[in-house]
């Protein structure tokens, strides 16, 4: 089957997520950091009434550490490193959370994988569905349905 | 009809977290406190709150969170017993009907129970703490 794509950048990555439901792209904003949160957890925040668990994407996928999130980030200046990062509201199963991506790229469509790649160049396996190239680019498509199952 | 809850406000490294009224006796300054070698290391002392010696907790060595114990003290009723909890201030009291929003999932290790939900104060989320579960 073919569906919309969002593709962003994270860490130098092109990574994919199939868009189902309602979606918000916003800027980068200040969670609110929670003490003890896994480490990849920036903090929770509001959107529309709802409240969302936002993902560190770059923490989560194993691919980079950009320094510490949570209640450490907030040193002066800190939130000037974000300036031009994104969060992406997505749902899975029923429940809303945010990724932090460094850039929102394009929306495309594609066909869906069928088999997860047997390698997947240092991203977290758990979370990748599949591998497609859009004009030579290769893109790494994510599925959330395990983000929930930390570990 | 009335169904409005009232909670303190406290704030800890510039976040705000909260008590529900119905469990605080007092809300005072750490003066007083007697170290205790014996206690862990989560307990700044004892304190004597009306003629009885009381535990008091470092909030921000239970919750892992740098910076001073803090300046702030207040006093709580838990099904731990008494209990002072060192905060950075007393900022305000919140009245109001909401229900605490359940803390969402994936967010930290759901055997923790410290906390007890999620308020909304004006643009703020404050994390409501659970008095019940702040000490092992």
């Amino acid at each position: 089957m073919t569906n919309n794509y969002l593709l962003f950048r994270v860490a130098e990555r092109l990574l994919g997520v199939k868009l189902q439901g309602a979606i918000e792209i916003l800027p980068w904003r200040r969670s609110r950091p929670v003490p003890l949160a896994y480490s990849y957890i920036e903090g929770i925040m509001e959107y529309r009434g709802a409240i969302y668990p936002v993902f560190h994407l770059a923490q989560v996928l194993g691919l980079s550490r950009t320094g510490p999130i949570g209640f450490t980030a907030y040193a002066p200046g800190g939130d000037e490193l974000r300036k031009g990062q994104s969060i992406i509201l997505l749902e899975e199963s029923g429940k809303p959370f945010g990724i932090t991506v460094d850039s929102v790229v394009k929306m495309a469509r594609f066909e869906d994988p069928q088999d997860p790649p047997a390698d997947s160049k240092g991203i977290d396996m758990k979370l990748v569905k599949g591998i497609q190239f859009d004009d030579d680019q290769e893109i790494t498509l994510l599925s959330f349905e395990r983000l929930f199952h930390a570990g | 009809m009335d169904d409005k809850t009232r909670f303190l406000i406290v704030s800890l490294e510039g976040e705000s977290f909260a008590i529900p009224i119905t469990s605080l006796l007092e809300i005072t300054v750490p003066r007083n406190i007697q170290k205790d070698q014996k206690l862990s290391e989560i307990f700044e002392g004892k304190f004597d709150y009306r003629g009885k010696l009381i535990p008091v907790v470092n909030l921000k060595k239970v919750l892992k969170l740098p910076g001073n114990p803090g300046s702030g003290l207040i006093v709580v009723k838990s099904s731990k017993g008494v209990l002072g909890l060192l905060v950075d201030t007393a900022k305000e009291l919140l009245e109001t009907s909401q229900k605490p929003l359940p803390m969402p999932r994936g967010v930290l290790n759901p055997s923790l129970n410290y906390y007890a939900g999620i308020l909304r104060n004006r643009e703020d989320l404050v994390v409501l703490l659970n008095e019940d579960g702040l000490l092992p």
